[in-house]
């Protein structure tokens, strides 16, 4: 049985292709066959941070349109052998994608024996990310922990409720997840960011996993390289976890009460 | 119901009976600029009140304070300007005679000289400007949402009360002709008494809302009175007194 996953948050910047390419990579790590499919048509970032820019040669909207078949379009991913990558059309733009087209993508790699599906969901409400969450079985929301990014995931799950397949034709609805991501608990310490209690008190749906804010994201984006392969990276231990969750293992949360004091806080005591 | 003619079946298409709840327009004068103003009033702050709902303009007030002498003249393209603007869809006029209706029915409206209108409310004092031909049935009870309502979702119960069992976040919008019961935070907009109702009441068990208002008269989030029950479990009344119309939050305890 293959499950559709979409990673979505209606705002932009929160970190949905970082996690789509790190969560992807874990559940292929984890010996499942997986596909990522970039659905930010017109943009293309995943094969970026996936590190297959180069070997893109056809895309979805080739693969929708009947350009290219899907053994042509999926690329290999170089760390996984269980993953491969469908890339977003650069010079397309959303109206290019289908339900129909979808569709037929969607049922194309199940035939393949593809385990997961992930959809990398572009920002807003519009085409892009309708089409990616339609067919969804599951879905990562992402969220930082500041209030437009929660009210925009608020938003978004209002649709997955409301606008996907099994909502419209009454079946059993998205399973949600909620997925933080740059958490920095020095900073919610501070006051300057909310605190998971704060997000699930407006969100309220199930906790699948903080990910720390961190520097090695950058780095790794810059290199091609999920960060789910950092080694020994808190980023890349908090994605394996989530993975592990959403596979149905129980985990503690980690990373989620690291608020050290500084020196000089330790030495003077203060607020 | 499926008319068959002659036994003959076209493939093209079916003719079949079907009816359209109405709301009725009951014009009392033909001063569209009155008429406007008295609309914006109205429903000027809740600009999608309506939802595309059909319409057949009331004339019979019109012809009958006419009666033997000169017509006001209705200038009918601009009358549905202004009610396409608030999302009505005019169809039809009922009660017009023959000059009036030849006029409308240049304008798009065909006669609807059959069109049953409720009568009651028209009699009243300050009778709306706007009625339903069709009353919702007495017996509906109030309108129960189990579900959390999300930024960006909106629920309406018409001419009834609203019951919601879970929580409405901000951007969110609820919206009752009778009372609103929160029984979880409210944090997004929340309008009763929506159709002037100055009965209508909100009750909550957090009060946090981005806007409040009962009959039209409104309270941002931000307005001093709630500083003190934030949070906390509230109810919210119109009070008209001496002082003029404000509302009013109470604590429930």
């Amino acid at each position: 049985m293959t499950r559709t996953v979409v990673v979505t948050s209606g705002k932009g910047g929160v970190g949905k292709t970082t996690t789509s390419a790190s969560f992807a990579s874990g559940l292929a790590l984890r010996g499942h066959k997986t596909a990522v499919i970039d659905f930010d048509v017109g943009l293309r970032n995943l094969d970026l941070i996936m590190g297959c820019e180069r070997r893109v040669v056809y895309d979805l909207v080739n693969v929708i349109n009947g350009e290219a078949n899907l053994h042509q379009a999926l690329i290999k991913d170089k760390h996984c052998e269980n993953l491969s990558v469908l890339a977003a059309s650069q010079t397309r733009d959303k109206e290019a994608l289908t339900k129909e087209g979808v569709e037929k993508v969607l049922g194309g790699l199940s035939e393949l024996g593809f385990e997961y599906i992930v959809c990398d969901s572009p920002a807003g409400i519009e085409t892009g990310a309708m089409m990616a969450m339609h067919f969804a079985d599951e879905a990562l929301v992402v969220t930082n922990p500041e209030v437009s990014s929660v009210r925009d995931s608020d938003r978004i799950l209002g649709m997955l409720a409301s606008k996907t397949k099994r909502a419209i034709e009454g079946g059993e609805p998205v399973k949600e997840h909620l997925l933080i991501t740059r958490y920095n608990t020095q900073r919610v310490h501070q006051g300057e960011m909310l605190s998971l209690d704060d997000i699930q008190d407006i969100l309220r749906i199930k906790l699948l996993g903080v990910i720390p804010e961190s520097e090695s994201v950058l780095q790794s984006s810059n290199q091609g390289v999920p960060a789910v392969h950092m080694k020994g990276a808190d980023v890349s231990e908090a994605y394996k976890d989530t993975v592990d969750r959403f596979l149905g293992e129980e985990k503690p949360l980690r990373f989620v009460n690291g608020y050290k004091p500084g020196f000089f806080k330790r030495l003077f005591g203060g607020n | 119901m499926t008319i068959a003619v002659q036994g003959v079946t076209p493939d093209t298409f079916e003719i079949k009976s079907a009816t359209l709840p109405l709301v009725a327009l009951v014009l009392k004068s033909a001063d569209l600029d009155a008429l406007a103003r008295e609309l914006e009033a109205r429903f000027g702050d809740i600009p999608d009140f309506f939802d595309h709902d059909a319409l057949v303009v009331d004339l019979s007030r019109l012809e009958s304070e006419a009666q033997g002498g000169e017509h006001q003249a209705v200038d009918f393209p601009a009358l549905l300007e202004l009610l396409w603007k608030y999302r009505l869809a005019p169809v039809a006029v009922h009660g017009a005679r023959n000059e009036l209706a030849a006029v409308a029915k240049a304008a798009g409206l065909f006669p609807a000289p059959d069109a049953r209108i409720g009568t009651a409310a028209a009699r009243e004092a300050n009778a709306e400007v706007v009625q339903k031909v069709v009353e919702p049935e007495a017996a509906t009870g109030a309108l129960v949402i189990d579900k959390p309502l999300r930024s960006g979702q909106q629920v309406y119960a018409r001419g009834r009360d609203l019951v919601m069992l879970a929580m409405v976040n901000p951007g969110a919008e609820v919206i009752a002709d009778g009372h609103i019961h929160v029984y979880a935070p409210l944090r997004g907009r929340a309008i009763a008494g929506a159709r002037g109702n100055v009965d209508a009441r909100i009750f909550t068990l957090g009060m946090e809302p981005e806007l409040i208002s009962i009959a039209g008269l409104y309270r941002t989030g931000e307005t001093p009175q709630l500083a003190a029950i934030r949070g906390k479990p509230t109810q919210v009344r119109l009070v008209s007194d001496a002082e003029g119309n404000r509302l009013v939050f109470d604590p429930l305890k």
